[in-house]
């Protein structure tokens, strides 16, 4: 794995806020709130690499990539991809951006459309990025793409229902490769396919990852495929990361408790284990238009102190595990801490 | 007027009690159950001779990719099949000896709610936006028992605290928008549980919710059926969830039920080729780094299916024999069975 975190990242991401103003009225729209999606997101994404990014849903995962694309325009904060400020950018410059950076969506039955041909579909971005690809080759070109995510390059003349789900998504990955790009940003891209299927597109992701040196942004909700495919795993709450580092950092030595309970509520595939007890998180996500002060988990967590609700804990490294986590009583160990985890036998 | 309403009511209600429950017998048995749709397109046949029983306090698992057609079957269960164009043709589902399928259209409505009861994936949906949460719950008293409208809000409060909503009593008159995805998951469970059924269909309760409540509400489910002792079906595609929760799954596919037994003996060793497809390719931290496992193709178009049995194009297994022959769901002893021609072989390689 080529998870070397030497060199320059493809992308660096400081700070990255973004607001969305809860309007109200018919005529004159006044600003009654603020919907906090994402509140300060760092991070930074490296050649070759799969950076997973989970959290529930609302937590704003999507948010983040949204505002890289400059899909939504950012409140704050800086982004960059190979040292040129995204946000900075005026449209030419933005027009090459979205040819290095390209997205995969959720549901491949909305994002295909269903009046054009596959052949039509993979060769769209071409129409836009023009010079990328001379006319004459393109069907050869739109052929050598669906052989290279194993769909058969003879339906090239096909319409989009006539594919099944797992293939449909083959024919996004086959879209977002057209132009070559150096980043791919895979929002849910397994999370709307049946369970037989999923396995056989993270495969010919994991495989086109290392022919084409692709670097991916891995977001989705089922954390056991977010620990297959990547490097490092950033865990979201309510827009801002909580807890990040390499796979086995979050996965087998969690220290924020969020995390912690994240992966307790896993079920487990296996009915011997069923019986062994869990952390059972209570009550919902709060609102993002209206987040708790300081620590945003602190409603929810089992360790709170009188420090939680008053500031906001940095994503540091405190207490030497290795890797940062936002929580000021950071812990491998889930229990023996003030006030008792809720640990509930499951029957 | 709602007076005479109460009394018809009650005649309903009454109705269902003059039928001869045989304590003895199963909880739930269906048997041979056939459902097909007949549209344009042709016949789909979503139910191809399903057979599963259901005992007091138990938990199956019906497990199946969509299209399998495990929703399908509960719905006939419960008789909310749309008609046209779907249509039973063939087969029973007897409560406590009881052919449900040869019922009466109103007995069967005094029936749901009663005795059996479903909850369904997307809480948003299935309750009404244009009532409070409370009013709908307590519909359940108002339309079944003729309680009184105070009283069958009391009983929505109740219900509420129950299913462990915090504050029930300012929330019972909460709309659905006001309530989020787990309380109205919750809000459901309370409604289907008013009235005590000795059934639960629980139609993938969880697959819209987030990790962290999907723990919740499947610790109430378990919780609450622990309380009352009923049975429940529980459909999904999850293969974790089903070794968590339940003690015997049924696999479909295709319509048919390809595989059954107690969930710890379908993990320890699958019989059928889809089982172990199924198993193998769920991404487990020591493949990290390796290709996973994946069942190749996709599953059939239910339409055009493949002839003998339906998942040989998709088998590892498969040899001549099974595009021509159909096989039979057989009994492999110890409770298990499998419609697989390979089963044992298939068993000796899982193992």
């Amino acid at each position: 794995m080529p998870s070397s975190q030497t060199g320059e990242p493809l992308l660096r991401v400081e700070g990255l806020v973004k607001y969305f103003p809860i309007l109200q009225g018919i005529l004159f729209k006044k600003q009654v709130g603020t919907i906090k999606a994402v509140d300060g997101v760092s991070f930074e994404l490296f050649p070759r690499e799969t950076l997973g990014l989970v959290g529930e849903s609302g937590c704003g995962k999507s948010t983040v990539a949204k505002t890289i694309l400059r899909l939504d325009e950012p409140t704050e904060g800086k982004a960059y991809f190979e040292g040129r400020d995204i946000f900075a950018m005026d449209k030419k410059e933005l027009r090459s951006l979205r040819r290095e950076i390209q997205v995969i969506f959720q549901d491949p039955y909305s994002s295909l459309n269903p009046r054009m041909t596959v052949g039509d579909i993979v060769a769209e971005p071409w129409e836009i990025h023009r010079g990328e690809s001379p006319k004459g080759q393109q069907r050869k070109q739109v052929q050598d793409l669906l052989a290279l995510v194993g769909l058969n390059p003879d339906h090239i003349n096909r319409f989009p229902h006539q594919f099944s789900g797992g293939q449909r998504q083959r024919i996004g990955v086959a879209r977002a490769l057209a132009l070559n790009p150096k980043v791919i940003i895979c929002d849910e891209p397994v999370s709307a396919l049946d369970v037989s299927v999923q396995a056989q597109v993270i495969n010919l992701l994991e495989s086109l990852q290392d022919e084409l040196n692709l670097a991916y942004v891995f977001i989705a909700h089922d954390l056991s495929i977010v620990r297959h495919i990547s490097d490092r795993v950033a865990v979201m709450y309510l827009g801002r990361i909580v807890e990040i580092g390499t796979d086995e950092e979050i996965y087998d030595k969690p220290t924020h408790p969020y995390t912690q309970a994240l992966l307790a509520a896993v079920p487990v595939p296996n009915p011997d284990q069923a019986g062994t007890s869990r952390v059972i998180l209570e009550g919902d996500v709060p609102s993002p238009a209206d987040p708790p002060s300081g620590c945003t988990f602190r409603t929810r967590c089992w360790k709170v102190q009188d420090i939680c609700a008053q500031e906001v804990p940095e994503l540091i490294d405190r207490f030497g595990h290795g890797h940062p986590s936002r929580c000021f009583f950071a812990d491998v160990k889930i229990s023996e801490t003030v006030g008792a985890p809720i640990i509930a036998e499951p029957a | 007027m709602s007076q005479v309403a109460t009394e018809a009511k009650d005649r309903t209600k009454s109705s269902i009690e003059e039928l001869e429950f045989d304590p003895h017998a199963p909880l739930l048995e269906v048997e041979d159950l056939h459902v097909e749709f007949r549209t344009r397109a042709g016949v789909v046949k979503a139910n191809d001779g399903v057979t599963y029983s259901l005992g007091q306090g138990e938990t199956l698992a019906i497990v199946g990719e969509s299209g399998s057609g495990k929703t399908v079957s509960a719905q006939a269960v419960m008789g909310i099949i749309d008609s046209p164009p779907g249509y039973i043709t063939k087969g029973a589902a007897r409560f406590r000896g009881v052919d449900l399928l040869a019922l009466p259209e109103d007995e069967r409505r005094a029936f749901r709610g009663e005795k059996m009861a479903m909850i369904f994936q997307d809480a948003l949906s299935a309750l009404n936006p244009l009532f409070r949460v409370g009013w709908q719950i307590a519909e359940m008293y108002r339309q079944h028992r003729g309680t009184s409208k105070a009283e069958a809000r009391k009983k929505a409060i109740e219900l509420l605290d129950r299913v462990r909503i915090p504050a029930a009593k300012d929330r019972v008159d909460s709309y659905p928008h006001e309530f989020s995805g787990g309380m109205r998951q919750r809000a459901m469970i309370a409604m289907a549980l008013a009235l005590d059924p000795e059934v639960l269909i629980a139609d993938e309760p969880t697959t819209a919710l987030d990790v962290t409540v999907q723990a919740q509400i499947m610790k109430l489910l378990a919780d609450l059926q622990a309380e009352t002792g009923m049975g429940m079906i529980l459909i999904t595609h999850d293969l974790a969830v089903v070794a968590e929760v339940t003690n015997r799954a049924a696999v479909m596919y295709a319509g048919r039920i390809v595989e059954q037994g107690t969930t710890k003996e379908i993990f320890k060793t699958s019989y059928h080729p889809y089982t172990l497809g199924l198993m193998n390719s769920i991404a487990t931290p020591e493949q990290k780094g390796t290709k996973l496992i994946p069942i190749p193709g996709s599953p059939p178009d239910l339409l055009h299916l493949p002839s003998g049995c339906p998942f040989h194009p998709r088998c590892v297994f498969a040899q001549a024999i099974c595009s021509e022959d159909r096989p039979p769901l057989r009994d492999l002893g110890n409770g298990r069975k499998s419609a697989c021609h390979f089963a044992e072989e298939v068993g000796a390689g899982a193992k």
